[in-house]
């Protein structure tokens, strides 16, 4: 596997883990991380978080990843924990 | 790109409301006192609901593969089961072998009576309310509403407001009619359900006749929200549980690519296989193709670059693939009469 190809792995997966883990204890859902796949809906059918989970949530991934996500981010990344992954990873990494 | 008919129901759903009969949604009325008792023991999902309450859920074979998409529908104490499975399973038959010693129910196959018109569309809640009532308005997602000429389901698979409009069948023309007429200032198009199956792609919903035909479980196919964790009985339980013990090395991802591919396409990562092509279809809004493809570990994340299939690059994705114009519409402030044309559905 090309070196490049392999970081970017390791970033998603490390990324994931972090997001997966504020998610669960945040908003102390009754989940273990190998139940949560990466395209699961954060709301309506999927996880059914509601508007102040949103808030909490977005609360917790600022201060412990020490980012700042506007209100029109949020809306379109907290559709699924991998687009909240992609938003994680531009603003921490991509344009660094 | 789709047809010229698939593509105008397509546009329509994705940014006014189209119409659909949709011949393949079944509906089962189930009654009696050991209604929610069999459903707890059919269904994987926690079926404790309130009155009016809808909860999406998938029927497992005893391998963990899903063979029917459902929602489980509570009205007092009887419920709906409503859904999308082949017409050659039996689901009489099925639920009847995994009733255990419970007796006190019937069932009633509305498909039998009744028949489905469905809007989807960012407005598909105003035309709605206009022709049905404003009551109409007040539905959650995953809620269902009785009427005089049936009931209402508010769920869909297009990533838009959807509404299944159940009616019996001697109405289906007068409402038929009610519907076009109310539509046409909404600019309403009838569509079919390639247009449908196009956008349950882009939003990464599962379907069983194309990603549903792999014999893959919830794992594989990212539907594990479909489940309660907690809950260890039901059909397909035992295989589940021996999945999640031993893990799983594969998972469908979401993937665009610039060129058509067919379903069972290899993907390769220089020469190294990787997995294959299990849907794919043209974006209209993307303007690329888009695609689930069945991937390994550890290649099965979004994100990725450097893959190719046919020769041609392929990039995975997060799901869904296109911002949804519904998550922008606020029914409180919003009209389709005073929409923003500028503000069509963007790419993600």
């Amino acid at each position: 596997m090309k070196t490049d190809l392999k970081k970017r792995i390791e970033l998603r997966e490390s990324t994931m883990n972090d997001v997966v883990e504020i998610l669960i204890s945040a908003l102390n859902l009754e989940y273990s991380p190998g139940d949560l796949d990466p395209d699961t809906p954060l709301f309506g059918s999927g996880l059914g978080l509601d508007s102040v989970d949103a808030v909490v949530l977005i609360v917790e991934l600022e201060a412990k990843l020490n980012i700042s996500i506007s209100e029109e981010e949020g809306i379109q990344a907290l559709r699924t924990i991998n687009s909240l992954v992609d938003l994680i990873i531009s603003k921490k990494y991509d344009n660094a | 790109m789709p047809e010229e008919k698939v593509y105008e129901g397509y546009l329509a759903i994705r940014n006014s409301v189209a119409l659909e009969e949709e011949t393949d949604l079944h509906c089962f009325l189930i009654k009696g006192k050991d209604t929610f008792k069999l459903l707890d023991q059919i269904c994987p999902c926690n079926v404790f609901l309130q009155n009016g309450q809808m909860r999406h859920t998938l029927l497992l074979d005893e391998n963990a593969v899903p063979f029917a998409d459902v929602y489980v529908c509570r009205k007092w104490e009887d419920a709906y089961l409503l859904g999308y499975w082949s017409s050659s399973v039996n689901m009489v038959d099925w639920i009847k072998q995994h009733q255990g010693d419970l007796s006190d129910y019937s069932i009633i196959d509305l498909n039998e009576s009744h028949i489905f018109l469905t809007l989807n569309g960012p407005y598909a809640w105003e035309l709605c309310a206009t022709a049905i009532g404003p009551e109409i308005l007040g539905m959650p997602y995953l809620s269902i509403m009785s009427q005089d000429f049936g009931m209402v389901f508010r769920a869909g698979i297009t990533g838009e407001y959807g509404y299944h409009l159940m009616f019996p069948e001697e109405q289906k023309k007068e409402w038929t009619e009610i519907l076009l007429e109310a539509g046409k200032p909404f600019d309403l198009v009838v569509n079919d359900s390639s247009a449908r199956a196009q956008c349950s792609l882009e939003n990464f919903f599962f379907d069983l006749t194309r990603e549903g035909q792999h014999l893959l479980t919830p794992p594989e196919l990212q539907l594990q929200w479909r489940l309660a964790r907690q809950k260890s009985k039901y059909p397909g339980s035992e295989a589940m549980q021996s999945i999640r013990e031993k893990g799983w090395d594969r998972r469908i991802t979401c993937f665009i690519t610039n060129k058509p591919a067919t379903v069972n396409d290899e993907i390769f990562c220089e020469k190294e296989s990787l997995g294959k092509v299990l849907s794919i279809g043209y974006s209209p809004l993307r303007k690329e193709f888009i695609g689930k493809a069945l991937i390994r570990k550890p290649y099965w994340h979004a994100g990725l670059s450097g893959f190719h299939v046919n020769n041609q690059e392929l990039i995975t994705i997060s799901a869904p693939a296109i911002d949804n114009r519904s998550i922008h519409v606020n029914l409180n402030l919003d009209s389709y009469f005073t929409r923003n044309e500028n503000q069509d559905e963007t790419v993600r």
